[in-house]
């Protein structure tokens, strides 16, 4: 168990979601955990899922491409391209639904709703918080046009909004 | 529901005024001039917003041409909880196996050391004698 876990979405003004953790760990093990790929598969995916494939072109531009299994046997690919790599700081990359050789497909392509976008952006910092690590996670599934939107109070309103719709 | 739609959707969201009209539809079907009460905001400025959140799918107005209830179109705004809850569980779970990596690892790392350190007093040990 990690110290803290908390699922939060505190200053984001548009729909998007951010995780923060804090790792009991120094900054640079965690930056390899995300970007070694030997290290990646070892915890890539939800709970009994496996991530037999993962291979990582770290640099801007570099493409990446993860599988991951689930426990009944399906095989769900992700790829996209590094945005920015900045060592032990920041990573951001694109995230797409894609086949086993790097083609981006719909998300539809494994069942899933139409409702999911084509492209999503990833972004990770890592800061260090006594010798540990806070690592804060916001993904955003916006058109690059629409990730500028700003604006107060999106959370409370749509947490309620979400917890009413239960 | 197509990602553009989506875009709509998340676009109509955007906006404080909206989210705040959309949660006072929460309690209920409201008019115009209800829903106008709390913002200082002329009639045509909130039909305007109405307008925006009945185009992505998010509210349905009443026929009545005078009143014109809004209430909440809930299956649209379910679809983009449902996105979020998808990928908050990817997620969590995912970092709950990175932390159980990272614990190992760090095991790992201090059993070496610890092996590494006796063998070195062994041999300093073994010099001594």
């Amino acid at each position: 168990m990690s110290e803290q876990r908390s699922t939060s979405e505190s200053q984001p003004a548009k729909p998007e979601l951010v995780i923060t953790r804090i790792f009991d760990a120094p900054r640079e093990l965690v930056w390899q955990a995300w970007t070694d790929p030997e290290q990646l598969v070892k915890w890539w995916g939800p709970k009994n899922f496996t991530a037999p494939v993962a291979k990582i072109d770290l640099r801007v531009g570099g493409k990446y491409l993860n599988c991951m299994r689930s426990p009944e046997g399906q095989d769900y690919w992700t790829t996209g391209i590094y945005r920015e790599v900045v060592p032990l700081e920041r990573l951001v990359y694109t995230d797409s639904f894609a086949d086993a050789d790097g083609n981006v497909v719909p998300a539809s392509h494994y069942g899933m709703g139409e409702d999911f976008p084509f492209e999503m952006r990833v972004t990770i910092t890592f800061e260090d918080v006594d010798g540990k690590t806070k690592m804060t996670l916001q993904h955003v599934g916006l058109p690059e046009s629409m990730s500028d939107m700003t604006g107060t109070g999106w959370n409370e309103s749509f947490d309620k909004l979400a917890e009413s719709l239960k | 529901m197509s990602s553009d739609s989506l875009s709509a959707t998340f676009a109509a969201l955007a906006d404080p005024t909206r989210r705040a009209i959309l949660a006072r539809l929460i309690s209920g079907e409201t008019s115009v001039t209800k829903l106008a009460e709390p913002f200082r905001m002329s009639l045509p400025a909130i039909s305007k917003h109405l307008k925006v959140l009945e185009r992505a799918g998010l509210i349905a107005r009443g026929r009545e041409a005078q009143w014109r209830p809004s209430r909440l179109e809930a299956g649209r705004l379910k679809e983009v909880a449902d996105w979020l809850e998808h990928y908050r569980r990817f997620w969590d779970e995912s970092f709950d196996r990175l932390d159980a990596h990272l614990r190992e690892l760090q095991a790992q790392q201090k059993q070496r050391h610890r092996k590494q350190t006796r063998e070195k007093i062994h041999v300093r040990t073994k010099k001594h004698f």
